[in-house]
């Protein structure tokens, strides 16, 4: 017979599980009160800011931003922390090194302040060895003009040729949440590897996106009001499948660069990395009829970053003109000479009615600056034109002297190419050199000499150095709000390595204010992550198609897009 | 009747229990043997422990729970590499890993009621567990799942407590209810435990529908063990399918079923024979599951006598521990490489001179040799003894072609000065193998001996995170505190005017890697081979530093190229007047002027045993003469195996990787 007798739990049982009681709870009420605390009624004045991560000292946000949570960064001496915000007549008081104010507690103060002068005045008090100081307290201006409610970017660690747990994500710029359009992983495995990359909306409709999904089940898939379907844009007479897109701003077409790409790797420059095209051509894509038509196919200029203009009458792109001396080996005479690749912007008019493209005209003569553009993006007032310039080659990410540019369409006219003679090595003058010059020294002194002939082009009037958002390092990628009141775009600036989003308000008259990093809810996280923020753009809501669709449409053959010549 | 059966019954279990001695025995056997394991690891695998905490990282922060829980299976992961990290005193982590292997055992035999010699068979799972360790060998590098050396450990500990709690609700609730929440328990398992512990906890519900007796009639309930088996096999299929659909986005729908299992892949290949130790632990699980239904005062097991069920123990034990044995992974040349790799993070540059010097019954891998010719470099002592060690190009004894960038090529780019070089392979394996303490911390110095301050720091931030390797990212912390430091001018400077800008151990470690920095940017590629790379930049190269000049001087006798060497020797000979001229130097000159005689050797004060060794060769050579190229490898090693002209004539064919 069982024993029917009354068993209880053993004391071990029963120590162990108020132990686990008193931790969670302890760790709850930790969570929930811990970071409250009060101003010291006695402290000394800094008369320098806090050091805080993110830099959010005198920005100005959205209302509809999720809070701007920031790290307080100190010596090993500060032992307490409290930051006090002010908005109006109401004071909120935070403590500890990462001020977090949260959701609920930061709507109101954008509520408050938008009620008041606009401003939240925050002040951050630290106690060290010499008691409690005070540094000087800064504002966050809210901007009334609200900021498109989502991005979508890709995540990819800043790396050479791998590409593993590479995903396209998209963030809900209200909160912190961040999900996934597509990742590679779910279509991935040890012997095929699947690269993801240019997502692309129309006109920051959500529900009509592109990316490429690259070697393992390539092609590129279209999400398009509900239809999502795999497309194969590499006909016998294009380079290579659609690479960098543009799409209209109203009809089912895309423009194209395509691509023959490669990328090589610096011994010693800490820019690490040379991506250079080989080749580059612009194709037109008609979704509704599934067909790709050639528009540019000249083999010595590089067509590449195409970007339709809102109202649909222009594709501008920036081109290179590059003639081979080495028929034999081409890449490698490209590798040599990879800071003689220079690009210009270009703009080819469209007619929508024939849908055909007109001769290009030259926008901006860069080259004769001794310098190279790429990424022209346009306002969607059709006003600006922000680019980004560095002193050669066209992947700028890769370049710390890459800075943002802003070109005002009002003021531009098609100008005439500048011929330009480049020194090389080979060919600089010996009177230009010291006795005995190394190629190091020769190579030096054409860079100089390059610069110095550069410099003698004055930048047009109407671009300029948008130097309110750039900084000592790499500033790239970047792309305009649905309302164009405010920007994207990536920097390095954190650490020289690691692509940051950056949002900056403009004022629609070509000035912006003081950018600031994407807000995360931990505000050391950008610190700890390793990935890279590729292609920031805007959103006018989330994609709703989930990864596992657009897995499974990975999943199925291409559709193969059909050859149409003019 | 019934009574007097059950008085036989408990007389005739006392007498076996005498006959075979008490619990207690088989407790001491398995101590016996899992004392054994942990000291074999702690003796044989030390390197390999150290190792494989250096390839691991665990952080305690949200992003880092995050990342591994994209994935199912993540928090296996996340105990894993929290267990892996201990390894970094390899008598802590192999004393955590044994005790959590007696815990196991201990609540094996509890969850299964085990008595007598049965509870010895607990320890086959733990055998099996240190089967899938033991076997490890050059997938220390390749592993993708994070803390792949623990997670069999962890997800076998889940599965243990999934039936701990369920042998808890059959202690103490009646058989009616205790029933009913097993399905439930089950169920939770299943569905709470796979985000979690993936395919572990799969096979913790596997093991959880395994039919009971029912406590109060010790019978089988027939119709509710085919219920909870016909569930699990539904859970177990669906599970991982809803999750699929609803959670996880990132993992191939083929993979929901092995989620936080090795992979055992690499590229094309699936290597099957890794995979029998993995099969071993639910093969021991089921010997447990039998052994239960023989304990005693079951009807089974009155037909096996007590020796019989000794033996039958014993036998299972002894195939588990040649089964460990036969699987255990064991290559010299890995043990060397890892020693040696350890020798040169510690700038034990003898040490790692006396590793390359142990006797081997196989030839070296390039590996080897490209270590043991740093340490020789580093000692400035390349060029009079770099022929006397053993020459080899042994692939690595792994059943896929190892790369050397995978694997130290990493330490080697960075003790040469290509920190680029370092920077990469060390962000492409972050990407592609996960990010790990040994990446974090090569990215620190490199970034730091690129003057990329911030991105340094933040790897050290990162290193300063963890459990061991604070004190590692704190001592280097320092140097961004002077980053006039690295310039080499300033440095060279400091030195001089016996001030120095770095610390001993700075100067020691940095200052030689600064000098063979001393070179233009350019684009370039290695294609993955660290040797040939180097070896071709260096021996172009072009430099005014006498220690990177040294270098292409070197890597052009390395290359056997007598065009690179001339104008290479000679400006060594240039730069260093009253240096007695090294013993290869002499031998490549001496050799190089009698095969071409494009230089005028006459006047050149070559050693008299230099010339000796030389004439005695070439006779040598004739009487060899019709030996072929092989024959006369093994012929002349004893008299000239350490010396140029062998290398010259009879290493060839050295393919690196």
């Amino acid at each position: 017979m069982a024993d029917t007798k009354k068993k209880h739990w053993p004391l071990w049982a029963v120590i162990a599980l108020v132990i686990f009681h008193i931790i969670l709870f302890a760790g709850t009420g930790f969570a929930i009160f811990g970071n409250s605390a009060e101003v010291p009624d006695a402290f000394t004045e800094v008369k320098t800011s806090p050091s805080i991560y993110p830099d959010y000292i005198d920005v100005t946000a959205p209302a509809n931003i999720a809070p701007l949570h920031f790290h307080i960064d100190h010596e090993t001496d500060i032992t307490d922390f409290v930051s006090r915000f002010t908005a109006g007549s109401e004071t909120w008081t935070l403590g500890g090194e990462d001020v977090r104010p949260g959701l609920k507690k930061w709507h109101k103060m954008v509520k408050t302040a938008l009620a008041a002068d606009g401003k939240i005045a925050v002040e951050v008090f630290t106690k060290g060895n010499n008691g409690w100081q005070r540094y000087k307290p800064f504002c966050i201006t809210i901007s009334k003009d609200s900021i498109d409610p989502y991005i979508s970017y890709r995540l990819i660690s800043p790396s050479y040729v791998t590409y593993e747990d590479l995903t396209l994500n998209q963030r809900c710029l209200e909160n912190f949440k961040e999900s996934l359009i597509y990742g590679n992983m779910i279509n991935s495995d040890e012997e095929n590897g699947q690269c993801i990359n240019c997502h692309h909306a129309q006109w920051y409709n959500p529900n009509r996106i592109q990316f490429h999904v690259r070697q393992y089940l390539g092609g590129t898939v279209i999400a398009y009001d509900g239809k999502v379907q795999k497309i194969d844009l590499k006909t016998d007479s294009t380079l290579s499948a659609g690479v960098y897109p543009t799409w209209h701003p109203r009809k089912p077409w895309i423009v194209y660069s395509t691509n023959s790409t490669g990328q090589s790797f610096h011994t010693r420059d800490v820019q690490k990395i040379e991506v250079q095209d080989t080749k580059s051509n612009l194709i037109f894509y008609d979704l509704e009829n599934n067909t790709v038509t050639p528009i540019t196919r000249d083999t010595m200029e590089f067509d590449c970053f195409p970007f339709w203009t809102p109202d649909g009458k222009y594709v501008y792109y920036v081109s290179a003109h590059w003639e081979r001396r080495d028929t034999v080996q081409m890449d490698f005479e490209l590798i040599k000479n990879y800071k003689d690749v220079q690009y210009n912007l270009y703009r080819i008019p469209f007619n929508e009615q024939t849908r055909t493209f007109g001769p290009r005209e030259l926008i901006y003569d860069a080259t004769a600056r001794n310098r190279s553009v790429t990424l022209p993006r346009v306002s969607p007032d059709g006003r600006w034109l922000m680019f980004t310039e560095g002193k050669y080659g066209v992947f700028h990410i890769w370049h710390n002297d890459a800075e943002l540019m802003l070109l005002d369409l009002a003021q531009a006219q098609p100008t005439t190419l500048t011929p330009v003679t480049r020194f090389t090595p080979d060919n600089i003058p010996d009177e230009m050199l010291p006795p005995m010059a190394n190629n190091v020294v020769r190579e030096n002194a054409a860079d100089s000499l390059n610069e110095a002939m550069g410099q003698m082009h004055p930048l047009p009037a109407a671009i300029r150095y948008i130097t309110e958002l750039n900084s000592h390092d790499v500033e790239s990628y970047h792309s305009w709000s649905s309302n164009g009141c405010w920007v994207i775009f990536s920097s390095r600036r954190d650490d020289g390595n690691f692509t940051r989003p950056f949002i900056a308000h403009h004022d629609g008259n070509g000035h912006f204010s003081r950018p600031f990093e994407l807000p995360q809810d931990n505000p050391q996280y950008h610190r700890q992550f390793m990935r890279s923020y590729n292609i920031p753009e805007f959103l006018t809501g989330p994609v709703t198609v989930r990864p596992q669709d657009f897995a499974t449409v990975v999943q199925k053959d291409a559709i193969k897009a059909t050859l149409k010549m003019k | 009747m019934k009574k007097n059966n059950q008085s036989a019954k408990v007389t005739t279990t006392s007498l076996a229990e005498k006959a075979m001695g008490r619990s207690l025995i088989y407790w001491l056997v398995i101590i016996a043997i899992l004392a054994i394991a942990g000291i074999r690891l702690v003796q044989q695998e030390s390197e390999l422990l150290l190792r494989a905490q250096e390839l691991n990282l665990w952080l305690p922060t949200g992003l880092y729970w995050k990342t591994l829980m994209q994935y199912p299976g993540g928090a296996a992961s996340w105990f894993a590499t929290y267990l892996t990290q201990f390894f970094f005193y390899p008598w802590l982590g192999v004393a955590i890993l044994c005790g959590l292997w007696l815990m196991i055992c201990a609540l094996l035999a509890w969850i299964y009621r085990l008595r007598g010699p049965w509870i010895a068979l607990t320890v086959l799972v733990p055998l099996a567990l240190l089967a899938c360790f033991t076997q490890t060998g050059y997938w220390v590098y390749y592993q993708k799942l994070q803390g792949h050396l623990m997670v069999p450990t962890v997800g076998v500990l889940f599965a243990t407590l999934s039936l701990a709690v369920q042998r808890l609700s059959d202690m103490f609730l009646p058989s009616r209810i205790a029933r009913w929440l097993r399905l439930i328990w089950m169920g939770t398992v299943c569905i709470v435990g796979y985000p979690f512990f993936g395919a572990w906890a799969l096979g913790a519900t596997g093991l959880l529908c395994l039919p009971q007796r029912e406590k109060e009639t010790g019978a089988f309930n027939i119709r509710f063990s085919v219920l909870t088996v016909i569930l699990a096999i539904i859970l177990i299929a669906a599970v991982p399918q809803i999750y699929y659909q609803q959670l996880f986005e990132m993992t191939k729908r083929a993979y929901v079923y092995v989620a936080a299992m090795p992979s055992l892949r690499y590229g094309k290949d699936s290597f099957e024979q890794y995979r029998w130790a993995y099969y071993a632990i639910i093969l021991a699980f089921l010997i447990l599951f039998i052994a239960s239904l023989l304990r005693e005062g079951s009807a089974l097991a009155g037909k096996l006598r007590p020796w019989m069920r000794l033996v039958l123990v014993l036998v299972l034990l002894c195939v588990a521990v040649f089964g460990v044995r036969a699987t255990w992974y064991h290559d010299t040349n890995f043990q060397k490489e890892l020693a040696m790799n350890r020798a040169i993070e510690e700038l034990d540059w003898e040490r790692v001179l006396t590793i390359a010097r142990q006797p081997s019954d196989v030839k070296p891998t390039r590996q080897i040799v490209m270590y043991k010719n740093l340490a020789l470099f580093r000692l400035g002592r390349a060029a009079n003894e770099m022929f006397f060690y053993p020459e080899g190009a042994v692939q690595q004894n792994a059943p896929w072609r190892v790369r050397m960038t995978q694997i130290g090529g990493k330490l080697i780019y960075y003790h040469y000065g290509k920190e680029n070089f370092c920077y990469r392979w060390c962000m492409e394996d972050g990407v592609e193998f996960g990010w790990k303490v040994e990446t974090y911390k090569f990215m620190a110095r490199t970034s730091i001996l690129n003057h990329e301050w911030t991105v340094a720091r933040k790897y050290l931030n990162l290193l300063k995170k963890t459990t061991f390797h604070r004190a590692w990212a704190e001592h280097y912390e320092k140097y961004l505190a002077t980053p006039e430091a690295f310039d080499l001018e300033k440095l060279e400077a400091s030195v001089k005017a016996e001030k120095p800008l770095l610390d001993e151990e700075g100067l020691k470690e940095f200052e030689p890697i600064m000098h063979l920095m001393t070179y233009p940017d350019r684009l370039d590629g290695d294609n993955t081979l660290v040797e040939m790379y180097l070896l071709q930049t260096f021996a172009k190269g072009n430099g005014d530093d006498p220690y990177f000049q040294e270098m292409t001087l070197l890597c052009a006798l390395i290359m056997k190229d007598i065009n690179l060497f001339w104008p290479r020797f000679m400006r060594f000979a240039t730069m260093h007047p009253d240096l007695h001229m090294p013993l290869h130097y002499q031998e490549a000159a001496y050799l190089y002027g009698h095969l071409e005689n494009k230089v005028d050797i006459s006047h050149m004060p070559f050693d008299q045993n230099v010339r000796d060794t030389y004439a005695r060769f070439m006779k040598f050579n004739e009487q060899c003469g019709p030996m072929s190229e092989e024959q006369k490898a093994v012929a002349f090693y004893p008299q000239f195996g350490n010396t140029f002209y062998y290398f010259y004539f009879l290493v060839r064919n050295q393919k690196t990787n």
